[in-house]
């Protein structure tokens, strides 16, 4: 019974805290957090400015560590790990998508989706291949050999939606993925969102707007480093995204 | 993953090519110097060994002291030494004279010419061989009986007759205050290169072989025996035991007694090459250490602009490893590079100091190689710093780095 739940739980915070030094100062950035995320959902995370929830993402991530308590990931305490082993446990289990796309300039789309496998050392033929596989998946079959600069804001993110996936993890992160984008190309990339989950991805995503959040199952609310709600969400889609869906068809059209 | 970031690296310099380029002068300027340095120096180095080749490296000279005070008159040879030294040393000398020469006009109609005259034994063709075109060469009979006859070099013939076989003419030279006729019985042709006609001295006048007994005579004080010893000698053991049985035989210490080999002086040519060649690599090492440093300069530049693309590869999993690879192989290729046009550089200069000194300087592969290896080591070297700079650095502030 015990083990069968460990291998549900893909995220396990335990009194977790994160601490800032800033000399001077100590900054309480998440205070004792308690959290279990089980295998595909498809979580929001939300909360004001400050609340801590890049904080909590960049954990989650594996990008930073916990200064008090533990997090487990896929049941493995990622607390006392080295630099190192947290880069491969980024490399194989984890895909981030950031506010700010985040794509190296001067390469190709197809280049920036195959970085993650490179540092898994992937062949280039498997690589290549796979990238551009994604890069369909994700609507982008047209644009692969494109410059991040050649491509719309919405477009870059979906190769950073690509990228994230190049590894096939099993937890996908995305820190306000859509606070660059119009209300379309937001949308857009919710539904790509949703399409994942539905085909069994864990997604936890950072945003600030109600509509965003709708489209999730799970909402978790913060305030000053701390959880204040965690409702389930029975998600809704707004009727633009429908109207996306009805017609354009995008993520098959391209590709 | 290595040819992955030989593209990344080339690709990061071709961004930047005048940064690139100015960062790679200094390796540039230090591996051109090296190339050139070492190549000349080779060059020279068998330039001279081909002059000493020429001039015979079994010779030697030995002559009284010059440092000496109180010098007389018999410390200085006669003929009867020397066949002395003959009787005693033939089994191992292969040539030896009263080393004499003379110049003087040599006049023919009303063609004058002025020419250096050498006194030599018959057996001289022995050791530094001559390629006799007309006639013959000096022989035994020449020699012994005192004949007034002549070896003449080609372009010395053609000067003096205005052809090129001169055997059988006969021209006037004044030797010794005395007028006489002078036959000539052989014409030979010499190829020297530019460098050893330079170093040998040849004058533009003419040149030509004479019995070395017309120009010292039985009862002549000379001044220094030229000695060359046979090829399968012991050099050190034999002109020791020479020095030794000479400073007996003029009741002197050997040691008053002074002894120029070819050997030595040519491994004193080479000390000096050697002692030259190292100035200039000190120059030229200067230089790559400050290539080096510009390098690293440059990629802490490279590391700080790219704060945000570190950032992401580590979020992406590169591992410490991954990126300080990355820009070590960056730092490596930029070097390399600079080593490659300094190389082209170098050997060019090379090839343009050869034809002035109208040899062909070559490049070896090997140094080559060396250099680029080299300046390759360098960029690594110098690389090393701000790759492990970029490699530690934190992935969130990286991240949030703008
Ligand atoms: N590197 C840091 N050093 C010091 N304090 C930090 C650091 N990063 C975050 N903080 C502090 O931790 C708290 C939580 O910050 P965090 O970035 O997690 O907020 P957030 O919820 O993501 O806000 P936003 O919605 O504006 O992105 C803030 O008070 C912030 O000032
Ligand atoms: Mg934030």
């Amino acid at each position: 019974m015990k083990e069968e739940q460990l291998a549900e739980e893909l995220i396990c915070l335990e009194d977790m805290a994160k601490i800032y030094d800033t000399g001077a100062l100590k900054v309480l950035g998440l205070k004792r957090v308690n959290l279990t995320i089980r295998r595909g959902e498809f979580v929001a995370i939300m909360g004001q400015s400050g609340s801590g929830k890049s904080t909590l993402m960049n954990i989650l991530g594996c990008l930073d560590r916990p200064s008090l308590g533990h997090y487990y990931l896929d049941g493995v305490d990622v607390a006392g790990m080295s630099s190192d082993e947290l880069s491969l446990i980024r490399n194989k289990k984890i895909g981030f998508v950031f506010q700010s796309f985040n794509l190296i300039s001067r390469m190709s789309a197809l280049k920036n989706v195959e970085l993650p496998m490179t540092y898994a050392r992937i062949s280039r033929k498997a690589r290549e291949e796979r990238a551009e596989e994604l890069l369909k998946r994700v609507g982008l079959g047209k644009r692969i050999h494109h410059q991040p600069n050649e491509l719309s804001g919405g477009q870059r993110q979906r190769v950073a939606i690509a990228r994230a996936l190049a590894n096939n993890p099993p937890l996908l992160l995305a820190d306000e993925p859509t606070g660059n984008l119009d209300t379309a190309a937001s949308l857009e990339i919710m539904e790509l969102f949703t399409k994942l989950h539905a085909e069994g991805t864990t997604v936890v995503l950072v945003t600030h707007e109600e509509e965003i959040a709708a489209y999730t199952r799970r909402i978790i609310r913060f305030r000053d480093g701390e959880i204040i709600s965690d409702q389930p969400n029975e998600p809704h889609r707004p009727g633009i995204a429908a109207q996306v869906e009805k017609n354009t068809d995008f993520m098959e059209g391209e590709g | 993953m290595l040819i992955e970031n030989m593209k990344m690296a080339f690709s990061a310099i071709r961004i930047n090519k005048m940064r690139s380029f100015l960062t790679m002068l200094g390796i540039i300027i230090g591996i051109g110097s090296v190339i050139s340095i070492v190549s000349i120096g080779d060059t020279m180095r068998t330039m001279f060994a081909d002059l000493y080749k020429e001039v015979g490296l079994t010779q030697a000279y030995i002559s009284i002291g010059y440092w000496l005070d109180d010098v007389r008159q018999s410390d200085y040879f006669t003929l009867d030494d020397l066949e002395r030294v003959k009787e005693v040393f033939g089994d191992e000398i292969a040539y030896i004279d009263s080393q004499s020469y003379v110049s003087a006009d040599a006049l023919y109609g009303r063609a004058k010419v002025k020419f250096d005259f050498q006194g030599i034994d018959y057996n001289y063709q022995d050791v530094q061989p001559v390629n006799i075109i007309y006639g013959r060469y000096l022989n035994e009979g020449d020699v012994k009986g005192r004949r007034k006859n002549v070896v003449m070099d080609v372009k010395s013939a053609l000067q003096l007759f205005g052809v090129e076989n001169a055997v059988g003419r006969t021209f006037r030279t004044t030797i010794y205050g005395s007028t006489d006729e002078y036959t000539v019985v052989g014409v030979y042709k010499k190829d020297l290169s530019p460098f050893q006609a330079m170093m040998m001295g040849q004058s533009d006048g003419g040149s030509a072989f004479i019995p070395y007994t017309l120009l010292t005579w039985p009862n002549d004080y000379f001044y220094a025996m030229r000695v060359y010893a046979k090829d399968d000698v012991n050099l050190d053991d034999f002109f020791g035991r020479l020095k030794v049985f000479i400073g007996r035989l003029k009741m002197r210490d050997a040691e008053d007694y002074y002894m120029a080999t070819a050997v030595e002086e040519m491994g004193m040519m080479d000390s000096m090459m050697g002692g030259l060649s190292a100035a200039v690599g000190g120059i030229a090492a200067i230089s790559l250490l400050v290539g080096g440093i510009g390098i690293m300069n440059i990629m802490l530049v490279s590391v700080t602009e790219r704060t945000r693309e570190i950032g992401i590869r580590k979020s992406l999993g590169a591992r410490t490893k991954d990126i300080m690879i990355q820009f070590l192989t960056e730092s490596a290729l930029l070097s390399a590079c600079g080593g490659m046009i300094g190389i082209l550089l170098g050997s060019g200069l090379v090839s343009a100091v050869g034809a002035v000194l109208g040899v062909t300087a070559v490049v070896r592969p090997s140094v080559v190689l060396l250099a680029v290896g080299f300046s390759a080591l360098v960029g690594i070297f110098f690389g090393m710093y701000p790759a492990s700079k970029a490699a530690k650095k934190d992935p969130i502030e990286a991240l949030r780095y703008e």
